[in-house]
């Protein structure tokens, strides 16, 4: 079990990461949207940010800039929300 | 200045004929990856006539269809290789593949193109270099990176998206 701190903790991390990606998406990708309007569960593409599979290259080449984490062709799903997102770059950083 | 591929050469590689053939040589070339090409630009261009009536400018999107042909050059170069590489058999006679195989069928489409900068503008005698680096891929796609210099000096430089033609 983990003490209440170390949840919160953990959390803030969390945010941390998320916050992150999603300036690092608007910025890298302009869009027109401001960063704190992105929820954590809305889909990246098609109707919830309005991406399309040209932007999937440029969002492959930032998080391979930025995480220094490759995601691979077959991989796409990783792509469909922040969250997703997340917990691919968590699983896939080394330490 | 070494010769890689001349414009015969290129004529084999890239379906693109008169008028729209923006490329007279290949002068370095690493299949798949990287390639420098030149294409001499003259007053007797077609498109000269009517851009402008009064002042010969080259248009900013055929500099950047003339790097769009490099890059296919240097793609299907690579898928050449590829090719060669995954049969042996055919390796052995490298030669006439390119003629069984009409590689040029296989150039692939214009996806996107970024932060395309016009320097300075292109006028009849000059010689343009065009560079293509091809960077990264994500499933059919290719970010490829792009310039033009006359002169050494940079005239046009970007960054195309490309895409392999859907087998």
């Amino acid at each position: 079990m983990l003490t209440y701190l170390e949840t919160k903790e953990l959390a803030q991390e969390r945010r941390q990461l998320t916050d992150r990606l999603k300036e690092i998406i608007v910025e890298r990708l302009d869009l027109e949207i401001d960063p704190k309007l992105i929820t954590d569960d809305q889909p990246i593409f098609g109707r919830g940010l309005g991406l399309d599979s040209i932007d999937a290259l440029e969002l492959f080449v930032v998080i391979e800039d930025e995480f220094n984490v490759t995601v691979y062709d077959d991989n796409i799903e990783v792509f469909s929300s922040i969250n997703k997102l997340a917990d691919y770059i968590v699983e896939n950083t080394e330490e | 200045m070494k010769v890689v591929m001349d414009v015969n050469e290129i004529k084999k590689t890239i379906p693109h004929r008169w008028p729209f053939l923006l490329l007279d040589r290949i002068v370095e070339l690493k299949p798949g990856v990287t390639g420098v090409g030149l294409k001499n630009v003259t007053i007797s261009e077609p498109f000269f006539e009517g851009h402008f009536p009064n002042e010969s400018i080259m248009p900013g999107v055929l500099i950047v269809e003339a790097m769009a042909q490099l890059t296919a050059v240097v793609y299907c170069k690579g898928a050449l290789e590829a090719m060669k590489e995954s049969n042996e058999e055919v390796a052995a006679t490298a030669e006439t593949v390119a003629e069984d195989i009409d590689i040029s069928s296989r150039v692939g489409y214009l996806v996107s193109i970024k932060d395309m900068k016009f320097m300075k503008p292109v006028v009849p005698g000059d010689q343009l270099r065009l560079r293509a680096d091809i960077g990264k891929s994500y499933g059919i796609l290719s970010k490829v990176k792009v310039s033009a210099h006359v002169n050494h000096e940079c005239v046009a430089s970007g960054v195309l998206v490309v895409s392999q033609r859907p087998e």
